[in-house]
């Protein structure tokens, strides 16, 4: 019987927290990306700001995240060298975050200032990081057994 | 001639064999099968029987089948066994000295569980 008390019961095992909260920064990034491609071509200051407040809460929820992909890691496999699958999807998880951070960080430089133009290569950054996401979060999905029976 | 030779042949083999209490058909297994070490498939996130039965002093092997990485994992405190990641046809053997119930799940996976029993 399982303690529900117990904090790395309660995270982990058939808790898989990480799982649960990795939804969040994939859907506020593409969310944000859309939104930014539409304020790019409607040049509507609404959607910048929307792009805005997506990725800045993207760039939030990868924090939760991250910790408890890293927790998993170190609990349930005891902090073991990681090869195949799992590297890569902590290799792609950790520059999927920082591209998602680097986005928000390049829409927060021009927030508040009238007249400040957003530089283009964010458009190149943004869609890499759609990408890498999608990426990441397909090798997730296949280490946490979605695809698997029940 | 030949021919008859070998059917006297055949039917003398069949017959001798057949009538040798104990001994196989074919007349040419003269040492008794080798038993196989007891083996656990890990595949389509399950493993495979999810209860296998044997004797103190059995060494157990799992055998990662499936295309995604999982453990061998004992769930009893303190850990009585506990295997790496496993990747795709890797394998992990632990052998049994004592008589019990050994419950185990794959940490990557918690639902996936099976249980040794050594007698």
């Amino acid at each position: 019987m399982t303690n529900p008390f117990d904090f790395k019961a309660a995270l982990l095992a058939r808790h898989a927290q990480h799982v649960v909260l990795i939804h969040f920064p994939i859907a506020l990034f593409i969310a944000g990306v859309a939104f930014d491609f539409l304020a790019h071509s409607t040049d509507q200051s609404k959607l910048a700001a929307a792009a805005y407040w997506n990725f800045l809460f993207a760039t939030v929820t990868t924090v939760p995240v991250m910790i408890t992909g890293l927790l998993a890691w170190q609990w349930q496999l005891e902090g073991q060298r990681l090869k195949g699958i799992l590297l890569l999807h902590l290799v792609f998880g950790c520059i999927s975050s920082l591209l998602i951070a680097v986005v928000w960080l390049i829409h927060q430089r021009v927030q508040g200032k009238p007249g400040a133009a957003l530089p283009g290569y964010r458009i190149a950054l943004e869609v890499l990081g759609v990408v890498l996401l999608g990426f990441t979060g397909h090798l997730g999905g296949f280490l946490s057994g979605v695809n698997g029976p029940g | 001639m030949r021919r008859s030779v070998f059917a006297a042949v055949l039917v003398a083999a069949t017959t001798f064999g057949a009538a040798a209490p104990g001994s196989v058909r074919s007349g040419f297994a003269a040492t008794p099968p080798k038993a196989e070490a007891p083996g656990i498939k890990i595949d389509n996130f399950s493993f495979g029987p999810a209860v296998l039965t044997v004797s103190v002093g059995s060494t157990v092997t799992w055998t990662n089948r499936d295309d995604i990485p999982h453990t061998v994992v004992s769930t009893d405190e303190p850990k009585v066994f506990k295997s790496n990641v496993l990747d795709t046809n890797e394998k992990f053997s632990f052998t049994f000295t004592k008589a019990g119930t050994y419950p185990y799940f794959c940490s990557i996976h918690p639902n996936m569980i099976g249980k040794i029993i050594v007698q």
